[in-house]
């Protein structure tokens, strides 16, 4: 069936059908992104710089190089698009195949980069708000040693599923476990995995033959028909786990101390005497330390009123003095900055408790010792000071040691890291789709556009056109998102 | 519309010098972020800062929609379409706007710290105090 007006316009509307239907769409889109950018005011201007939640320059959160490069990337696969329809139009196949290969080409690098902006976010940059506001930006020592070091004594864990989350985070000699209840002793961790696998494979099969039996109990139950003696009521899989001595959890008693290092993804509490996995095992013994290694290369106290800020808990870290003094003298020059430029007027509050005074990049190691790189630092489980980072004297500090009960929150530069990240990520995931889906769409044109280039070549025109508006749509909202994300 | 060969040459030199423009432009604004003589007002992101980098992607945006868009010599039912569009689009705008009239900043004053005293100016340390505590 022939469709009508694909190629020839309406006499009515003096279009092309796909040409309306592209710019009705984009109506809707202009919409979507419109709300999406009057959030972002909103939450840009509902913000008021450092009395609550702070706003981030864009130039110090966000690497703005990628950005310039990333529009420059989208510009060019616009002029492209506009040419490779010019090329149809000069019924140059060839020409307009190689052009549209390179727009898909230009959407791949302009994902790939994103890709690398997402990941560093995600997994690089991290923050860290101590109780009284103070905001480290930087990342965890050692690529994460995010760490809960714990003494342990005993283990109870459930005979099921995957291994014991506890396995995982020993370090250092494994001792001898008793296993609770029975005369059997486990030498190594080896030792233990196997005996757990056995276990394991000892509950599931009484579980698979209880439940069996439970079955045929009760389908005798239900299929009796009254004559002769009533089958017994069935014994429940629980109850009868329990008549065959079948435990469903072990507890493991060691003849000394094991080193734990737990992971703060896999352990869900801590206190002073337990440490409770998220597969449901805890280990019973004595907190040794708890502390986040870091190593700050921002400070931010925009949350911190200025008569505080040299009452910082963040000075009181160990190897935090060097970091201090970088910090009030920027925060000086910052100031004579201010005066410079207000002159005789005074300098509005906004100014003096916003970033430009609050926020400042700071580096931990001091040049006279020659070494930029931090270096292995491994824990034991000996107690250590909380706040000790790799002595080599107080400015040749690696990373600080910041307790975990002096922090309020930390996280990555994720969506739920503050509002910024939050709309960061959702208009730039929204835009990324539209990338990708403008780009399948130009890729479908320029693979399989052959046959129809063949029958009518206009038709393939008005497709291109079609595509290319929406293209050039994805263009033009990276256009704002460009300096209102990464410059502003 | 391109149809001619003579036309289609014009709109490559058309398209061409707008994606020209577009990249210098992408530079100014570049510049105008990074590069402080170029930065107009106090450091950092000022209501100045937001006026330029905006204006200027509103240029760009322009460009994009009038040139690469067709939008400088588009059919009539087109722009009645975008007139509704750009009606809803400064209504969305529009509400933010309301920041202004927030009864909740009405009723406190938030330059006033949590127990209520107005902030004094901000006092420096003398960088002998630092130093004292460094050492």
């Amino acid at each position: 069936m022939e469709i009508p007006y694909e190629v020839t316009p309406r006499r009515d509307t003096g279009l092309f059908n796909a040409k309306l239907g592209i710019w009705l769409f984009l109506a809707s889109e202009v919409m979507l992104f419109g709300g999406l950018f009057s959030s972002y005011v909103f939450l840009r201007v509902g913000v008021d710089d450092g009395l609550d939640n702070p706003w981030p320059w864009g130039l110090n959160v966000q690497n703005e190089w990628l950005g310039f490069i990333n529009t420059l990337v989208l510009i060019f696969s616009s002029v492209l698009v506009v040419f490779a329809w010019l090329a149809i139009k000069e019924r140059n196949f060839r020409k307009y195949q190689i052009l549209m290969y390179l727009v898909v080409g230009c959407a791949a690098v302009f994902m790939v980069i994103k890709g690398f902006e997402y990941k560093g976010k995600l997994t690089h940059h991290f923050g860290v708000k101590l109780n009284d506001n103070t905001v480290l930006e930087g990342e965890l020592y050692n690529h994460g040693t995010n760490r809960i070091i714990f003494s342990g004594e005993k283990a109870t864990f459930a005979l099921q599923g995957g291994l014991p989350g506890f396995l995982k985070d020993l370090r250092g000699e494994t001792p001898t476990f008793a296993v609770e209840g029975t005369d059997e002793k486990l030498k190594g961790a080896d030792e233990v995995k196997s005996w757990f696998l056995k276990k394991r494979r000892e509950y599931t099969q009484a579980l698979v033959e209880e439940r069996k039996r439970y079955r045929a109990e009760k389908a005798a139950q239900e299929n009796w028909n009254g004559k002769g003696e009533a089958p017994p009521k069935p014994t429940t899989v629980g109850d009868g786990m329990k008549a065959r001595n079948i435990a469903s959890s072990a507890t493991l008693v060691a003849e000394k101390p094991f080193e734990i290092h737990g992971h703060a993804r896999s352990v869900v509490m801590h206190n002073d005497s337990s440490l409770s996995y998220k597969d449901g095992g805890i280990v019973n013994g004595k907190l040794v330390d708890d502390v986040i290694k870091f190593v700050p290369h921002q400070v931010d106290m925009q949350l911190v009123l200025p008569q505080n800020q040299r009452d910082s808990m963040a000075w009181k870290l160990d190897g935090m003095d060097y970091v201090k003094k970088q910090y009030f003298e920027q925060q000086k020059e910052s100031y004579d900055e201010l005066i410079d430029h207000y002159k005789d007027k005074p300098i509005p509050e906004k100014m003096l408790r916003g970033h430009i005074l609050n926020f400042h990049e700071v580096h931990m190691h001091h040049d006279d010792h020659g070494d930029d790189h931090a270096s292995t630092h491994e824990y034991t489980s000996e107690p250590t000071a909380p706040a000790a980072g790799k002595g080599e004297g107080k400015a040749g500090v690696d990373y600080v040691a910041i307790p975990r009960d002096q922090i309020k929150f930390m996280g990555f530069h994720g969506p739920r890291y503050n509002t910024y990240f939050a709309i960061y990520f959702t208009m730039t995931a929204l835009h990324g789709l539209h990338v990708v889906g403008g780009a399948l769409v130009l890729l479908f044109f320029t693979i399989f556009g052959k046959k129809l280039y063949q029958k009518n070549p206009e038709h393939l025109a008005n497709r291109v056109e079609v595509g290319g508006l929406f293209w050039h749509f994805v263009d033009l909202v990276w256009i704002f998102l460009f300096p209102l994300m990464y410059l502003l | 519309m391109a149809d001619s060969a003579e036309e289609i040459e014009k709109h490559k030199k058309l398209y061409a010098l707008i994606g020209w423009t577009l990249g210098g432009c992408t530079m100014l604004t570049l510049l105008l972020g990074i590069w402080a003589p170029l930065d107009v007002g106090p450091p950092g992101p000022t209501p100045g800062d937001y006026v330029i980098g905006l204006g200027l992607a509103g240029f760009k945006a322009s460009l994009v929609a009038l040139i690469f868009m067709h939008l400088n010599h588009e059919r009539g039912l087109i722009y009645k379409t975008l007139v509704f569009t750009v009606l809803f689009f400064i209504s969305l705008m529009g509400l933010t706007l309301f920041n202004e009239s927030d009864p909740i900043v009405e009723q406190f004053d938030t330059h006033k710290t949590v127990e209520g005293e107005l902030l004094e100016p901000i006092q420096h340390p003398t960088f002998e105090d630092v130093d004292a505590k460094a050492h």
